[in-house]
């Protein structure tokens, strides 16, 4: 069989693959031939201030946009979380794709996938591309999670924030019931850090992971930011004075959203 | 810790499991969804710890479930942005949980 191997280039009006000179005589005009992708061209995009990954975290991103764009169809696939800010301690690599059908059934389909293939330990959202931009202008959470991203394409996060009161509501649901109810410690942090973003989202400030981190290292000494962020036993007056944190957080939060700050 | 002590936290933290659950099945858009339903799990587990504290009788499972969907409903219609949805998917969850702890 005759065959060739070549990359695709880019067109004025269609993408195209040239025959090789040294072959114009073993495929001619007219002749049939059939095109199969060998190997899926990655490139990524990262966005504005992050640093540039190791070489092997690169190589793993290529290799996991590469296996999900051949295994779903998919519109845009994100790495986000700690795996791009901590050399190493990061809990999980943090996947967030945007596709037409996004759905429970799909995320743990590509989650199976992956394990499968990685023997890693993932963590995948889903989400309907429409509804994506709509949360990257009214989530606080959403906007904090894509200060820092690469995707598999180009992506401008919009600057526009809206605040969209019901959407608040439903992210402090457990922080006001943290209040009365005690759960594990790394709770008290997931949450203390959630009202720390919803803040600084109405407060329209920087929504960096960092930022973040650091404002909740100075509410609460070192050591107690270690317990809670390691989900350690904490004693009963370390969860009273996370609550008195919380509750001021609340107030705040509650007067912003009142007076209808942007 | 007494009995009715237990009985009454057992219902405020089966109320607020409930509350998250059905808020991340009602509002299913959001994209947290899944994330709220961990946080409905895992105050689960607290009622859970309460649950096995006690031998409960006939009577106290009735005055559980009748707890439950009292504090339930006025904590749904409290949560005004949760969908109107919450109300249909209630009385289930509340059955499911029920049957779960052995209450029903």
């Amino acid at each position: 069989m005759i065959k060739f191997k070549k990359t695709v280039s880019k067109g004025s009006r269609f993408n195209q693959i040239y025959v090789p000179k040294n072959m114009e005589n073993l495929i001619e005009v007219s002749d049939e031939v059939e095109v199969r992708l060998v190997k899926k061209h990655n490139v990524f995009y990262y966005s504005k201030c992050l640093s540039k990954l190791s070489e092997f975290k690169e190589n793993l991103i290529k290799d996991v946009f590469s296996f999900l764009n051949e295994n779903f169809n998919l519109g845009q696939i994100f790495i986000v979380g700690s795996f791009l800010t901590e050399k190493i301690s990061y809990n999980d690599i943090d996947i967030v794709l945007t596709s037409e059908k996004s759905n429970s059934k799909f995320e743990e389909a590509a989650y199976s996938k992956l394990i499968e293939k990685f023997n890693l330990k993932f963590h995948i959202l889903s989400i309907n591309g429409k509804r994506f931009q709509n949360l990257l202008k009214i989530c606080p959470l959403t906007k904090s999670m894509f200060s820092n991203f690469i995707s598999n394409k180009p992506m401008k996060i919009p600057s526009e924030r809206l605040i969209e009161q019901r959407h608040i509501k439903f992210l402090l649901m457990m922080p006001y019931d943290l209040l009365e109810i005690k759960l594990n410690s790394r709770a008290f942090f997931d949450n203390l850090r959630r009202l720390i973003t919803i803040e600084k989202f109405l407060k329209n400030k920087n929504l960096s992971m960092a930022d973040i981190n650091g404002e909740l290292k100075n509410l609460v000494e070192n050591r107690l930011y270690a317990k809670i962020k390691n989900n350690e036993e904490i004693e009963e007056n370390s969860i009273n004075f996370l609550r008195n944190i919380m509750r001021t957080k609340l107030k705040i939060i509650e007067s912003l959203i009142k007076n209808g700050k942007k | 810790m007494g009995k009715n002590k237990d009985m009454q936290e057992l219902a405020n933290l089966m109320t607020k499991a409930l509350r998250h659950k059905i808020g991340s099945i009602a509002n299913k858009d959001e994209f947290y969804a899944n994330k709220y339903a961990k946080d409905a799990e895992n105050i689960m587990k607290e009622a859970e710890k309460v649950l096995l504290r006690q031998n409960w009788n006939n009577y106290d499972k009735e005055k559980i479930k009748e707890l439950l969907k009292k504090r339930l409903h006025k904590e749904l219609e409290q949560k005004d942005f949760l969908d109107i949805k919450k109300f249909d998917i209630m009385d289930g969850e509340i059955s499911k949980s029920l049957k779960k702890f052995d209450l029903m």
